[in-house]
């Protein structure tokens, strides 16, 4: 086990969270990922016994869950599994896949809502250009949010990822947060 | 006061606000120009050109006059148009473009001189002395004809954008917007209703015809009631749909709180991207007036505003309530104004209609075949003169309604080049074939004018977009309502010797257009560039069209023959506040911080931007004065101790798959596939014309696995390019690409002494020159487990490595090697540093990858291998390429105190200073700290045999030039033992 401690992508020792209205925003410091390409003719991998979903989409399963990423590759997230080498694990449960570690290279903030969907509804409304019909619980999309490039992720009715670039973070805070406020100042 | 009985203003409410310093009172529903006339007050601006005096035309956006400066201080809006402005309580506004008070306009003396303004006058006068352009006539120019001003402050509210998704957008909520968006809420499609004005309706708002009996705002209350309990329906009111862009998104300005003296913690606008499957247009119609002599006097207005004004605002254009109105009309339409001001109790004179067969249509004198063909009256109407039968006759009325058709606002129709028709029934342009895709005119804007052919039109508009769709809706009941033919006689402007205004914005007469056909300015293009035409704030929404006909009828053509108008985005003004999205200063785009920002700055370092990454510059020390002073002391701890650099910011590709190697050696100008797992070696990409574009290391982790590095500018530009390549020209290839530049902090530790500080840090692994020597890589743990990468690469020239931890751990690691080095020298460095090392070194960075030098330039010629084909090898042996005998050189200065500037161009002793005898150019340079001199690189003709030559570079620019003497670049241990040792 190092002796370094590590900083959050928000440069803080531990996560950052804020609440704004029915808004929280809590910054995901212990989500580990790691990429999943299948290569040339290999046959669809099952790592953890997740059935790897189809474009736009989500799955979750026993401590893991994956979302669709581009033709061909996955991520595979850890929830809680950052400080382990996440990479080697899926590696192992992904024979003959290329896998690449990414926790460190993405900014993983949740968003809840206290107040069912309608205010996720309207803090994507102003940030990601999708048709709320297309980001339904279940759904993950790779989209612009404020002229960064982000996966959005619907966890549930009252939850969304934004997983964005780690070395953006403050950027994606700063866009998230403003919103947020301006809503709970208006409603 | 000449507030007349009804309309929909709330007259309990007294709202009081100030023009040019008076105070006056309204009442919500009012806006400005109709507050004002209520007042009594009809001279609001001055002229553009002539600064004529000059009142409200319209009571719309269409609006070309009144023109004001709203608010005060940083607040201050030029060119609000008084009749959009919705009042508010304390509002402020002033006049403008005036000279003196409004109504003593000292550059008024332009219009007695108008004879010399005529069209073309801006070019055909200021042509010289050529240097007088910038100083004296533009600024004279600007300030006699410039329209509001700036408070030349920063914007001090928050703006916000967003993005809707719909069925159906309908644009415009009048009679046809209405039926078109009840009829798609009740089919259940989800439906965006937006309205430019502050209340919904159109110009139902404007008439007296009852809906169903009963007076138009009570089918609208109802109709507005179910839409918004409707939940697959949203209403944006104050929303101005500006553009139709590709795929079916439209551009809209949402005025969240304009309407209010400060946002307070609202956003003032919300500018809003809305994907609509399809689009319903009821933008309605515009009235067209009629240019006759002295036609632009406050008190004359289009007969449609003059309706407008009485029925919704209850207002009179007139100084007093016992004043008399006039109507001047070439069609029936005309006529309604008349009846609807005689039904309110105003004092009308009569109806001036060109057609000798007018129908007699109210209980009001009717003057037919007659034409107005002058006015009196200094600040504002007084009398008409008017000829019938070829009898003149002067008649004493103090405002005059003009009434010459109405044309569809095609606008949003011909954005996508759609070509608005000539439709003869209407004397007007209609939306044509080839508009935007998905976008269906309804409505008077299709020319369906009457009520209960808008009606009609927007149910059955909303049936035929949403069939296209799949979506049926229901038939909905539409109320009675009025369906009058409007007969109408062609009439583009009344003949006269006298000035006659076509585009009351731009001072624009029908002599002016005369003029333009003269001088062969006769396609509509160049009649707008030559007179002005249709420019500004208006777009010519009340000129083009009169315009077009007047040059018909000079060439003796018809008005489709002449030309069509074409409109472009935006449809009304839209600042560009709201165009930025909201976020200004550091917040303007996306920052990239590197894993060790928050260390660095904890240092006090000076931060610089690569891109959008923000890296340490330099970190000054106590008694540093000036910043050369910390750029010194870094670049010698480098070369005489160790160094700490965060290189993050290079790109990071993770390359993968049984391909990897020869995919790489396709992609990199040299080999990589015989790169042994364990070792990096320098790669140079071209591009396909042969030109390197980008350098850096290529680390083999593993038979199939492989690290690329690209330099900070390029990180994207390489992914992408290796991406297209995997992608589309060898998809047959087993390759995995994926960036990894964020993933891991990467931390350069250069010096003599970075062995030894590294030692301390990793875990059993064997750091000797033996075991691991210059150009090894490894896998390792180091600080007691953390995976790590290292890579013993250098470009300082120094005994060097770059250590790579999950970017987490940056900021605890650089902490580490600073504290466990301190006793070894170790000094954080910046990228100014990080140059100074590079330039000593001779190693090439983007000053030197230009795009223009060619492999043999950078003296990296036999890099590019012949044992294979790679991206841009065959084309970099291109004669034209081969050719250049220019080459990479170090510079020194020959006189310690003069710097070497770079862009400098460089000469043989004694040459002249010409093109012809140029040799190339200084890339970059510093002062050399390790030299104690001033030196650079760049590219010199036939280079590489020239060292020891003495040369001059020239900066004539500057007007200044050096002495150089010519070296090799490697000022810096050229044979290389230090980065092997």
């Amino acid at each position: 086990m190092t002796d370094l401690s590590p900083m959050t992508a928000l440069g803080g020792e531990t996560a950052r969270e804020e609440r704004f209205g029915p808004l929280t925003l809590a910054e995901d410091h212990e989500l580990a990922l790691a990429s999943l390409t299948l290569r040339r003719g290999a046959d669809l991998a099952a790592p953890f016994g997740l059935v790897l979903p189809e474009p736009g989409h989500h799955v979750a399963g026993d401590g893991v869950s994956a979302f669709w990423a581009e033709p061909g590759r996955w991520m595979i997230a850890g929830p809680g599994r950052a400080a382990d080498d996440f990479a080697a694990e899926v590696a192992a449960q992904a024979q003959g896949c290329t896998v690449t570690e990414q926790t460190d290279g993405w900014v993983a903030i949740t968003i809840t809502s206290s107040k069912g969907a309608a205010p996720i509804l309207l803090l994507m409304e102003r940030l990601i250009n999708v048709d709320p019909d297309r980001i339904a619980p279940g759904r993950a999309l790779r989209t612009g949010l404020d002229h960064m490039s982000v996966f959005a992720i619907r966890l549930g009715v009252e939850r969304l990822a934004v997983i964005g670039m780690r070395s953006q973070a403050d950027s994606l805070w700063h866009a998230l947060r403003t919103t947020a406020e301006r809503l709970a100042t208006r409603s | 006061m000449t507030r007349l009985a009804g309309g929909l203003i709330d007259r309990a409410t007294p709202l009081y606000f100030t023009f040019d310093g008076r105070r006056y009172t309204g009442h919500p529903g009012d806006t400005l120009a109709s507050a004002l006339l209520a007042n009594g007050v009809r001279l609001m601006g001055r002229s553009f050109k002539y600064h004529r005096p000059r009142g409200p035309v319209s009571a719309g956006s269409e609006e070309p006059n009144a023109l004001v400066e709203l608010r005060d201080g940083v607040r201050q809006e030029p060119n609000t148009r008084a009749t959009v402005a919705e009042l508010y309580d304390g509002l402020s506004a002033r006049s403008q473009n005036r000279f003196g008070p409004l109504g003593m306009d000292l550059l008024a003396v332009n219009d007695l001189i108008s004879p010399v303004f005529a069209a073309g006058f801006y070019y055909k006068t200021f042509m010289w002395p050529r240097s007088f352009w910038e100083k004296v006539y533009e600024p004279a120019i600007r300030r006699a004809a410039g329209l509001g001003r700036l408070s030349m402050k920063p914007d001090p509210d928050a703006y916000d954008r967003g993005f809707l998704h719909c069925d159906l957008l309908v644009i415009g909520a009048g009679a046809a917007g209405l039926a078109a968006a009840l009829t798609a809420g009740r089919a259940g499609a989800r439906v965006i209703l937006a309205d430019e004005d502050f209340r919904m309706g159109g110009r139902l708002l404007a008439e007296s015809d009852p809906l169903d009996g009963a007076p138009a705002t009570d089918w609208i209350g109802g109709v507005l009631a179910e839409l918004a309990s409707l939940p697959n329906v949203r209403l944006l009111p104050r929303t101005t749909v500006f553009g139709v862009y590709d795929h079916g998104i439209y551009g809209a300005v949402e005025r969240v709180a304009d309407h209010l003296a400060e946002p307070g913690d609202a956003v003032r606008q919300t500018l809003w991207r809305i994907t609509a499957a399809r689009a319903v247009l009821a933008a309605g119609a515009t009235e067209r007036h009629i240019p006759f002599a002295d036609n632009d006097r406050p008190g004359i207005m289009l007969a449609g505003a003059m309706r407008a004004y009485a029925n919704r605002w209850a207002v009179a254009p007139l100084r007093r309530s016992s004043d008399r109105v006039a109507i001047f009309t070439n069609n029936d339409d005309g006529h309604r104004t008349a009846a609807d001001l005689v039904s309110k109790g105003v004092r009308v004179l009569g109806v001036i209609d060109s057609r000798k067969d007018a129908p007699r249509l109210g209980d009001y004198t009717l003057f037919r075949g007659a034409m107005v063909t002058g006015t009196r009256g200094r600040r504002g109407l007084s009398a008409i003169e008017i000829e019938r039968d070829g009898r003149p006759e002067l008649l004493e009325c103090a405002a005059l309604g003009v009434s010459g058709g109405w044309n569809p606002n095609v606008h949003l129709a011909s954005h996508h080049r759609g070509r608005p028709v000539w439709d003869e029934r209407l004397l007007a342009f209609v939306p044509g074939p080839g508009g935007p895709t998905g976008l269906f005119p309804a409505g008077a804007c299709a020319g369906q004018g009457s009520t209960a052919e808008a009606l009609a039109d927007g149910a059955r508009t909303a049936h035929e977009a949403l069939a296209q769709i799949d979506m049926t809706a229901p038939e909905i009941a539409l109320p009675q309502a009025e369906d009058r033919r409007v007969a109408q006689q062609a009439l583009w402007h009344v003949p006269g010797k006298r000035r006659a205004w076509v585009d009351f914005q731009n001072d624009v007469t029908v002599k002016d257009v005369v003029l333009a056909h003269r001088e062969n300015m006769r396609p509509v293009e160049h009649l707008k560039r030559w007179t002005t035409l249709g420019m500004a704030t208006d777009q010519g929404k009340t000129a083009n069209v009169s315009a077009l006909a007047v040059m018909a009828e000079l060439t003796g053509r018809s008005i489709p023959e002449t030309g069509t108008t074409i409109f472009r985005p935006p449809y009304t003004g839209v600042s560009l506040s709201v165009l930025g999205g909201g976020d200004t200063g550091a917040q303007f785009r996306p920052r990239r911080l590197t894993p060790t920002h928050r260390w660095a700055e904890a240092r006090s370092a000076v931060f610089t931007e690569a891109g959008q990454w923000m890296r340490a510059q330099y970190y000054p020390q106590p008694g540093e004065a000036h910043w050369r002073d910390s750029v010194d002391r870094e670049a010698r701890a480098v070369r005489s101790a160790v160094g700490l650099c965060d290189v993050t910011t290079l790109g990071k590709i993770d390359v993968q798959g049984k391909d990897a190697s020869a995919f790489l050696d396709r992609v990199y100008a040299n080999m990589m596939g015989t790169l042994k797992v364990g070792r990096v070696r320098y790669g140079l990409m071209l591009r396909e014309d042969g030109f390197p574009y980008d350098d850096g290391t290529c680390a083999r982790l593993a038979e199939d696995h492989y690290v690329v590095t690209t330099t900070t500018a390029n990180a994207g530009l390489v992914y992408r390019n290796m991406e297209f390549a995997r992608q589309c020209l060898w998809p047959g290839m087993d390759v995995q690409l994926i960036s990894t530049t964020d993933a891991w902090a990467q931390i350069a530790v250069a010096g003599p002494n970075s062995r030894t500080l590294l030692e301390r840090v990793v875990d059993d692994f064997d750091l000797s020159n033996e075991a691991f020597p210059f150009m090894a890589c490894a896998s390792l743990t180091v600080c007691g487990g953390l995976r790590a990468r290292l890579f013993r690469i250098s470009f300082s020239g120094e005994l060097a490595y770059e250590i790579a931890v999950p970017a987490r751990y940056g900021h605890a690691l650089m902490d580490r090697l600073a504290k466990l080095g301190a006793d070894l020298g170790a000094t954080p460095y910046g990228t100014e540093a990080l140059s100074v090392l590079r330039i000593e070194k001779g190693h090439a960075a983007g000053a030197e990858l230009n795009g223009q030098a060619t492999a043999d330039m950078l003296g990296l010629g036999r890099m590019v291998s012949r044992k294979k084909d790679s991206i841009g090898s065959v084309m970099s042996r291109r004669e034209g390429l081969k050719g250049d005998a220019r080459r990479m050189v170090g510079l020194i200065s020959i006189d310690p105190d003069q710097p070497v500037v770079p862009g400098s161009h460089l000469f043989a002793s004694g040459a002249e200073r010409s093109l012809a005898s140029d040799e190339g150019w200084v890339t970059s340079t510093c002062w050399s700290p390790h030299l104690e001199a001033p030196i650079g690189l760049g590219y010199l003709e036939r280079g590489s045999a020239r060292e020891g030559e003495v040369i001059v570079a020239a900066n004539p620019l500057e007007g200044t030039e050096a002495r150089l003497r010519v070296v090799s670049p490697h000022f810096v241990d050229p044979e290389g033992e230090r980065l092997r040792d």
